[in-house]
């Protein structure tokens, strides 16, 4: 408890930049805010565009659908091409909306708002377009959504809803197309060309974000079709996951999530991505404390509208079947490592720790602000205390996300006042306690005595025992989706998080252990 | 809470005994009568005879199969979301594209799809939820088991062949 008191969470929780909840979905959301004139009488004020009887003040240059981002009316704008994060296209036409003294409805995606225009977004004239291009887009959808994994969250099903015709005028038989029917871009992403609306938002994503161009729209009219541009290579970018996110029907879909569950059965929280230093801001999709999926959610500091597909795939470390869950000790006699209570391993590991004259303790950096304080807390005054990633110097592998090192918090580890292993500081130490939660690598300790902290899986331990490693201990802890706590990614910024999923096995949370290692009630 | 007793004595013809011993008798007389003679029978002969029952009494569930002896289910869970009793299990998987003749429409499917029906209510949701006709109750009332594993309707089970209702 004393630890508690000297390091107090307070200055964490006051820097940090605490993730919100979305209130939309991450094909709304902007990031963009209201803007005001300038109070000083003699500055010229902005200009007004009046939408819905209302008038709004924006900045010079933006357009219709932005002024209606920075003022939250964007839900009364339907969009398929349009996405904040991508360049504008202006091609599915379901943005439209009617100006006054304009000749024609004008598409509210690429039209720049003008000084003293008045806008409608519901008028008779624009729900009856609106209704037109649903029904267009209608003729050769396939309708099934009872297959299609995108049911729920598909915007095609919501404009249908809201806009569309309750019956077709489309009586001939529908496009199919036979070789895209169901298609495998790569291991990763399935394609389902009936189901495509031709936004083309995926195309723009290749071409413009990632710069990859991996994907392109070939044929015309009747016959557009998705493909990627050199069958010999393939879809290979590595922000295929994104693709399924913006896509707003079911053409594109992630191997990983089909078929796994429908979209209305899961729970949604936020949390940080921990795959490494960039900690993009995430939902964590579940249902019943099972985890299904990570999805980005917007940040404009940190990972924008997207998110690599490592990070995104990186649940399945800690949902592992060989993920170890409960404490193990050694027998006596033949040395193998069996699961104990906790009871029995705190005595053990305590005397063990109490007896050892010289300890080194490890902490990956992947452990939490507040959990490398307390570590430090608690060890500084009689052991050597030291962080390890080994991953190296951090550096971007691409103009967006991805970072070389695979730890979350390395820069918040060290201003801690940690420093960084070196491998002589193994040599002559009577016991190693090495704390890793995450995805750091498993510092070299040959020949130690080792106590582990954190979450292992079956293999790492046999690896471990292989190398020689006296293991005297195996205590796990939370994942960091099943605890609080906050990261510093590789740009300084703080993020703290809350815990997503409750753990479903016998591990405690990192303070529990410690106490437990140096012999404290808590 | 005090009891209080209240005596009602017996009547001098309930004493005498006979006269409802008649009374009774009487009961049975016209009964054995109006059964052997009138043939008024309320009672059925139960496994050789059959009542007839309503064209839209809903009864043991079944899954509908196509000319290629593949369910129609499609493992969309709506029959799962919509169920009040939640006694329908569904784990999907995608079907084999050679044991797929129908393509896009039959690309997924039900790996288990089990229905417990000592949850089951009867309530008929999931026949009405299901966008494919594949889940359906029929009029078969015979659904005991002698034990609790059994009550637990399985694909193989679900995919009997079986008429549905009127």
């Amino acid at each position: 408890m004393a630890v508690w008191n000297q390091f107090p969470m307070k200055w964490v929780v006051l820097m940090s930049n605490t993730i919100s909840i979305p209130a939309e979905d991450l094909n709304y959301t902007s990031g963009k805010l209201p803007v005001h004139s300038d109070p000083n009488p003699e500055a010229k004020p902005l200009p007004k565009v009046t939408i819905d009887g209302k008038a709004y003040e924006f900045k010079p240059g933006d357009t219709i659908m932005q002024v209606a981002e920075r003022y939250k009316l964007h839900e009364d704008i339907p969009r398929y091409c349009y996405h904040p994060g991508m360049p504008i296209a202006g091609t599915c036409r379901m943005c439209t909306v009617e100006v006054e003294k304009a000749p024609k409805l004008m598409t509210s995606c690429s039209t720049p708002a003008g000084d003293g225009m008045v806008v409608h977004t519901r008028s008779e004239k624009v729900l009856k377009s609106r209704n037109g291009v649903m029904d267009f887009l209608l003729t050769n959808h396939p309708l099934d959504c009872p297959v299609c994994d995108k049911a729920g969250e598909c915007e095609l099903q919501d404009y249908t809803f809201e806009y569309g015709p309750q019956e077709s005028n489309f009586k001939e038989e529908k496009r199919v197309y036979s070789t895209a029917t169901t298609k495998k871009l790569s291991d990763k992403i399935t394609l389902n060309m009936n189901r495509c609306v031709h936004c083309e938002r995926c195309v723009r994503f290749t071409d413009d974000v990632t710069k990859t161009n991996d994907l392109v729209m070939v044929n015309r009219g009747w016959h557009k079709e998705l493909t990627v541009t050199d069958e010999k290579v393939g879809l290979v970018n590595d922000y295929q996951g994104c693709l399924t996110d913006f896509c707003p029907v079911g053409a594109l879909t992630m191997n990983d999530f089909r078929f796994e569950k429908r979209v209305w059965f899961l729970d949604k929280k936020p949390s940080v991505c921990d795959g490494c230093s960039k900690g993009c801001n995430i939902e964590v999709h579940h249902d019943k404390e099972v985890v299904q999926r990570y999805v980005p959610i917007f940040n404009e500091k940190v990972n924008n509208h997207w998110m690599c597909d490592e990070g995104r795939l990186s649940y399945h470390t800690y949902a592992d079947a060989n993920r170890i869950v409960s404490p193990l000790l050694p027998d006596t006699v033949s040395g193998r490592l069996s699961s104990t209570n906790w009871e029995t391993a705190a005595n053990i590991v305590n005397a063990r720790v109490k007896n050892a004259s010289k300890i080194l303790v490890v902490v990956g950096t992947d452990a939490t602000n507040e959990e490398a304080m307390l570590i430090k807390g608690h060890f500084a005054a009689r052991a050597e205390v030291k962080h390890h990633s080994g991953f190296g110097e951090n550096k971007a592998l691409d103009h967006l996300l991805r970072q070389s090192d695979k730890t979350p918090n390395t820069k918040g580890v060290a201003a801690i006042g940690l420093a960084a292993m070196q491998a002589s500081d193994v040599t002559g130490k009577d016991l190693v306690v090495v704390i890793r939660q995450g995805r750091a690598q498993m510092p070299k300790v040959e020949g130690q005595d080792v106590i582990l902290v954190g979450v292992y899986s079956r293999e790492e331990i046999d690896a471990l025992k292989a190398s020689n490693v006296r293991i005297q201990a195996v205590l796990p802890s939370l994942a960091t989706i099943e605890k609080e706590g906050s990261f510093t990614n590789c740009d300084g910024i703080t993020q703290s998080f809350n815990a997503t999923v409750a753990h479903r096995g016998k591990a405690l949370a990192l303070p529990k252990i410690l106490a437990a290692l140096v012999g404290e009630k808590h | 809470m005090a009891t209080k007793n209240i005596s009602r004595p017996y009547t001098i013809a309930q004493k005498l005994y006979v006269f409802y011993i008649i009374k009774g008798m009487l009961i049975n007389l016209r009964r054995f009568f109006s059964g052997l003679i009138l043939q008024r029978n309320w009672t059925i002969q139960y496994p050789e005879e059959r009542r007839d029952y309503s064209q839209r009494f809903r009864g043991a569930h079944f899954i509908s199969v196509d000319k290629n002896k593949t369910e129609n289910c499609t493992a969309c869970f709506l029959c799962e979301t919509v169920c009040p009793a939640e006694c329908i299990h569904i784990v999907a998987e995608e079907r084999d594209d050679d044991k797929n003749p129908d393509g896009v429409w039959k690309e997924k499917k039900p790996l288990s799809f089990d229905i417990d029906l000592l949850r089951c209510c009867f309530c008929g949701f999931c026949e009405e939820a299901c966008p494919k006709d594949a889940i359906k109750l029929s009029r078969d009332y015979e659904m005991s088991v002698s034990n609790r594993d059994d009550a637990i309707f399985d694909l193989a089970h679900l995919k009997r062949e079986i008429n549905g209702r009127g």
